[in-house]
């Protein structure tokens, strides 16, 4: 059985508990074990890389040294932990001379990083180490063909030389639900999550022309596979019908949760309540 | 065939002249030494990157705009504008580039050096803040939710003391210092 550093983050926990119970659930029935990592917390996010590019090295420079301690591969289910590990990774094995500064740092606290590990996001894990083949095996109630719309999120999949993340995988995960992926003009357009400490309209605008596309390509559900996304697409639509006037209901599940519905895992378990936009709906979709 | 109307005054020009005097050619140097600058020269002006970039039409300087800016040296009007700062990071621009101008990387490095001189937009001191203060930018407060969902309450392996005392000693611990 595969076994994974599980990073959480700090937005999950706080804000997804039914991203974090869905996941679990999944790794139970799929066989991985995610095991909490020790003396961790946030990755700084963007904002961190923004304005103390060197401090955001040390932090999650360190996360990757206690990862490295027992061997296994880091695990997130958040895009902004991935983007800021796979970029830290990335960085510091090309640039020796920033990997000697950290490290001067991390020894201070018995730690050293030595990039033997990889960081794995939580679907690209599912994809490559569980694989859609194997998903379908274990799947006893399959979606029936419903339309569902993919939001990747910018740091899953750029700059794709660090992120090393191809969208097909998401799509054969979704289709091993039994669910249709609707394709959509804007799915490589940001949420807008990020400027929302320095311009708020222009993030719900953003989030709208996302929702709007989706919504016109003829999705019924929206899936992602981040929190910050997860904020933007499902809670931003109450937003929109204060700023906007205008009330979609486009249910947004994060993608676990989805599998797990599909492999005969409860309502209830994966958090489905917890959703803002009512996706309850999404269980008449579930054959058998 | 309508009339071209006729124009007095001067004539409209499509930008203000650059005043060669205010150029500072070190800050292309600054750029090109950081992480991400290698590459920078290599723009050929092409716009592709503007063309790409999903709020482009909001700025006053464009994506390709600023790459020039850069390496002309307009220091001042890259660092102090809002640009860099509303920049989503999404890294559409610079998967098109055709030169692999590692423009949103770049513009991090710029955001870094803005910082560096303590211009800091008020919302993302906050941010920084809160990451010295409390670690984490989403602190756990529904932990019934959790439980509910047979979470354990607390985070397991949850702690904030690595992060905090890495920030204190960096930029971040200086700006939220200079900040209070
Ligand atoms: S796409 Fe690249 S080469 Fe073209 S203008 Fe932008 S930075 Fe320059
Ligand atoms: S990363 Fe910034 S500049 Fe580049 S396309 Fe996205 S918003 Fe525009």
């Amino acid at each position: 059985m595969p076994v994974y550093n599980l990073y959480m983050g700090c937005s999950v926990p706080a804000n997804y508990p039914n991203y974090e119970a869905a996941m679990m659930k999944v790794a139970e029935a799929l066989g991985m074990e995610f095991e909490y990592m020790p003396d961790v917390a946030c990755c700084g996010s963007p904002n961190l890389r923004a304005i103390d590019y060197f401090g955001w090295l040390v932090v999650n420079g360190r996360t990757l040294a206690i990862a490295e301690k027992n061997g296994h591969d880091i695990l997130t289910p958040c895009n902004g932990c991935f983007g800021s590990l796979k970029d830290v990774q990335h960085h510091l094995k090309h640039d020796s001379e920033d990997r000697a500064r950290v490290n001067k740092e991390l020894r201070k606290h018995d730690l050293e990083f030595k990039g033997t590990i990889k960081v794995r996001h939580l679907v690209e894990a599912i994809y490559t180490d569980i694989g859609p083949d194997e998903i379908r095996r274990k799947i006893t109630k399959p979606l029936d063909g419903v339309g569902i719309a993919i939001h990747y999120g910018c740091h899953l999949l750029r700059p794709a030389d660090v992120t090393e993340f191809k969208p097909e995988m998401l799509e054969e995960l979704v289709r091993a639900t039994g669910a249709k992926v609707v394709e959509y003009p804007l799915w490589k357009q940001c949420c807008g999550a990020t400027i929302l400490p320095v311009n708020e309209p222009l993030a719900i605008r953003l989030a709208r022309d996302k929702i709007r596309s989706m919504k016109e390509a003829g999705a019924e559900y929206a899936t992602v596979v981040c929190p910050a996304c997860g904020n933007q697409l499902d809670l931003q639509q109450l937003g929109l019908k204060e700023s906007y006037g205008e009330v979609y209901d486009l249910p947004v599940l994060l993608y676990p949760q989805i599998l797990a519905l599909a492999l005969g895992i409860g309502e209830d378990a994966v958090g489905l309540r917890m959703n803002r936009v009512a996706a309850d709906s999404i269980l008449g979709h579930l054959k058998g | 065939m309508a009339e071209s109307k006729q124009t007095s005054g001067k004539p409209m020009t499509l930008v203000d002249p650059i005043d060669m005097s205010l150029l500072d050619a070190k800050f292309r140097d600054d750029i090109k030494s950081m992480p991400d600058g290698e590459e920078l020269s290599a723009c050929f002006a092409c716009s592709t990157c503007t063309a790409a970039c999903p709020i482009a039409n909001q700025w006053t300087y464009k994506p390709h705009q600023l790459i020039r800016m850069i390496l002309l040296g307009m220091r001042e009007e890259v660092l102090s504008g809002k640009e860099i700062w509303e920049c989503l990071t999404c890294f559409q621009c610079q998967e098109r580039c055709p030169q692999k101008v590692r423009i949103t990387d770049i513009f991090f490095d710029c955001k870094n050096l803005a910082a560096e001189s303590g211009k800091v937009p008020e919302k993302v001191l906050a941010i920084a803040k809160e990451l010295i203060d409390k670690g984490q930018l989403y602190v756990v407060t529904s932990d019934w939710e959790r439980e509910d969902l047979g979470l354990e309450a607390a985070v397991p392996g949850l702690s904030t003391d690595g992060i905090r005392a890495i920030l204190k000693e960096t930029r971040t611990g200086r700006l939220v210092k200079g900040g209070e």
